[in-house]
């Protein structure tokens, strides 16, 4: 912009470095170590049970559901019925569902399945486009898969690409998360340090735009601390853990 | 409202203390929130966490300018625009700037305690932009036209029949006391909003240096809602509100999550690092983000660094006992009350004597210093600011004469003598209570006697006791 920001930059770090060299150490009483190496972790350490337990059990108790689907084929079909539980189907108009592209989900024959109760997926693929925004705010399930999700505290972590919207997330009342097995992992932590060991934390996080970690359905406590869930986001979550190793 | 913060601190005090909602509300409010917080730290080793967070918050001041250099190279190659602002006229204007650029009408928010600071929807609101706040707390009290009166709960002060009435009145709900109802006619009134908007505007928990991340913790959506819905996005942090590397983002939003509500974490942590990526389906196509000082290296500067450290939480006004009998508006003109509030407010203020009863407003019992995630000594920095405001000549003058004058008479051992028998002497013709201490001074010290007994003096005194000693064998151990 004009020139006047630009000073004020050099002012701002120039003021911070003359007065960093004359006070230090700037603080009262400085803890002396260095900065920890992670993991760091908060957590106390998880019971004996497996990882789609212990995230099952996370998310229940934060308003959330779960279930563990054994068999791969019989993905689709839970989701259809999970689906009709929650909104209307056979009528006659065709039910449509706000989704990520279904190639991101890595679910087979979900559309085939979901046409079989005349349900379709609604894939945005801009949301700048009045017509499909409006349409897009407009229905009441989404669906969307996981980068990954975390089992001690019910988490999910969500990266946008092209086929995944942010909205299937975040607009409707009723969000379906789709969990692979193999993309469980017990911690934030455990999650982070492996992409750092590889190299590939800093050029996900960059390249992404935004993730988002999502851990229940939306809520608030601003009324006298009363719970009250979907403030703006969904009221319902249900993840669908599947084998698929 | 009752508590009028443009009012003088003791109106502010007498205001809030004599408005029994507003104390039932701050009392249901703050016992649950430090209940929460309590089950929340005893399930962690919370030392271990403490003790990490706090060198991650000190590495980081420490090393402000590399790491804000480092942050501004990221940001700036993710695609986004940087914008470095001196004092809070200057952000205000680039934001203004911004949105007349895009010919913005409408603005979302989420809640940002650094937009209240440099009083931004003021601002846009002069330029013609309507700014809806977003978070459920805050949009209840734009709609009452208040400031919000807690860091991250700034509704805590009103009841939930305040709440409907309000409700009632503005939004045409029907009448129901019921949160449940009260929360689905907000989110019918904003959605709408954060649809509409062609602006989003949010500040940023941490600012990640080594990826040029912004991080919003929300439990509502309303973070992601505006960073993502919006087609320009805009962030405001204070300077101070940097980190070096993902996991210690990671790891202080846990220790927010637990400190400032007893959760493990918030429902929501978005962490926006540029505009919407080629191809993708939504998310803002412009993103700017502003780097705001207006005080925060005067703060360093006045030497109270530790002050930066802070990650507002707001456990250390949950756990205050004046807090929580006085709420955040009777702490003034400003977006940060509490025990932290009673710190950064003078710290910030071009003259920190236009705020100088604020650090008193402590009984520094330390409980503050106790549930702080990253350890600030806050009754040390409460203290040392009543020093620094003394030297500054912003007490009263009567206080400095009475002062100046008890300091001359304890150098002179006759005359404090003396004195302090003419004192005793006068305290016995003064009203006591059944123990004897003094229950009514005359003016001006009745000022002291006003909301506390001024004790009784000691029998026998200090100089009997020590001639009753000097008649012992002075040797025979000092006791």
């Amino acid at each position: 912009m004009s020139a006047r920001p630009a000073m004020a930059r050099d002012r701002i770090l120039e003021r911070l470095r003359s007065l960093l060299r004359e006070k230090r150490p700037p603080f009262r009483d400085p803890i002396a170590h260095d900065l920890p190496a992670p993991p760091m972790t908060v957590y106390p350490p998880s019971g004996r049970r497996s990882l789609v337990e212990t995230f099952g059990a996370k998310l229940t108790e934060l308003s959330g559901s779960c279930e563990l689907v054994r068999s791969e084929t019989d993905v689709a079909e839970r989701i259809a019925q999970k689906i009709c539980e929650w909104v209307p189907t056979g009528g006659p108009e065709r039910t449509e569902v706000l989704s990520w592209a279904p190639g991101e989900l890595h679910v087979a024959r979900l559309e085939q399945t979901l046409a079989e109760l005349d349900v379709s997926l609604f894939v945005p693929d801009d949301m700048n486009d009045q017509r499909v925004r409006d349409h897009a705010a407009s229905l009441a399930v989404g669906i969307t898969g996981v980068e990954a999700a975390f089992a001690n505290t019910g988490s999910i972590a969500l990266l946008p690409a092209p086929g995944r919207s942010r909205a299937a997330s975040l607009l409707p009342l009723h969000h379906l998360v789709l969990i692979p097995l193999s993309r469980l992992y017990p911690t934030f932590e455990d999650w982070l340090l492996k992409l750092r060991k590889r190299g590939r934390l800093e050029a996900m996080v960059r390249r992404s735009g935004q993730i988002a970690f999502i851990t229940g359905p939306s809520k608030s406590a601003d009324i006298e601390l009363n719970l009250t869930l979907g403030v703006h986001g969904p009221k319902v979550v249900h993840a669908v853990v599947f084998d698929d190793e | 409202m009752t508590v009028d913060p443009s009012a003088n601190f003791r109106t502010r005090v007498e205001q809030a203390l004599g408005d029994d909602n507003l104390r039932t509300a701050l009392d249901r409010a703050t016992s649950r929130l430090r209940g929460k917080r309590t089950t929340a730290v005893a399930a962690i080793d919370l030392e271990r966490l403490r003790d990490e967070a706090r060198a991650i918050r000190e590495h980081s001041i420490r090393r402000l300018p590399e790491m804000l250099e480092q942050l501004e190279r990221n940001l700036i190659a993710n695609g986004c625009q940087v914008h470095w602002a001196e004092t809070g006229t200057e952000a205000t204007d680039i934001i203004n700037a911004i949105a007349r650029q895009h010919g913005v009408r409408r603005a979302v928010k989420s809640k940002s305690m650094t937009t209240e600071e440099i009083r931004l929807n003021e601002a846009l609101g002069q330029e013609g932009v309507a700014v809806v706040e977003t978070d459920l707390g805050e949009y209840i009290i734009q709609l009452a036209d208040e400031p919000p009166s807690h860091i991250t709960a700034p509704v805590l002060h009103k009841r939930a029949e305040d709440i409907a009435e309000l409700f009632q009145r503005e939004l045409g709900m029907h009448p129901t006391t019921d949160p449940t109802e009260i929360c689905a006619a907000a989110r019918r009134q904003l959605r709408g909003e954060f649809l509409a908007a062609e602006l989003g505007i949010s500040g940023c928990n941490f600012a990640i240096a080594e990826t040029g991340t912004i991080c919003i913790v929300t439990n509502e959506g309303n973070g992601r809602m505006v960073t993502s819905m919006a087609p320009v996005y805009v962030a405001l942090l204070g300077i101070e509100k940097i980190v070096p590397r993902v996991e210690d983002a990671i790891l202080l939003w846990q220790a927010v999550a637990r400190s400032a509500t007893g959760q493990e974490t918030t429902v929501y942590f978005s962490m926006s690092s540029g505009p919407r990526g080629p191809g993708q389906v939504d998310g803002p196509r412009e993103m700017h983000v502003v780097l705001l000082d207006n005080g925060r290296t005067r703060i360093l500067e006045r030497g109270y660094a530790d002050a930066l450290l802070c990650v507002r939480c707001g456990a250390c006004l949950n756990s205050c006992p004046i807090y929580r009998e006085i709420g955040g508006h009777a702490y003034g003109e400003t977006a940060y009350s509490g025990p932290i509030g009673a710190v950064v407010t003078p710290l910030l203020a071009d003259n920190p004597a236009t705020f100088r009863e604020l650090p008193y407003a402590s009984s520094l019992c330390g409980v503050c210093r106790e549930v702080c995630p990253v350890k600030i000594d806050l009754p040390r920095l409460l203290l040392d600011l009543r020093h620094n405001l003394t030297q500054l000549k912003a007490s009263p003058r009567y206080e400095r004469t009475a002062v100046r004058a008890f300091a001359r008479a304890a150098e002179r051992p006759r005359t404090y003598q003396r004195l302090s028998r003419i004192v005793r002497w006068f305290m016995r013709l003064l009203p006591q209570n059944q123990d004897g201490d003094v229950s009514k001074l005359p003016p001006p010290l009745s000022a002291w006697t006003r909301s506390r007994v001024f004790p009784k003096p000691a029998t026998p005194g200090f100089r009997e006791l020590w001639r009753a000693r000097g008649t012992q064998d002075t040797t025979s151990g000092d006791g």
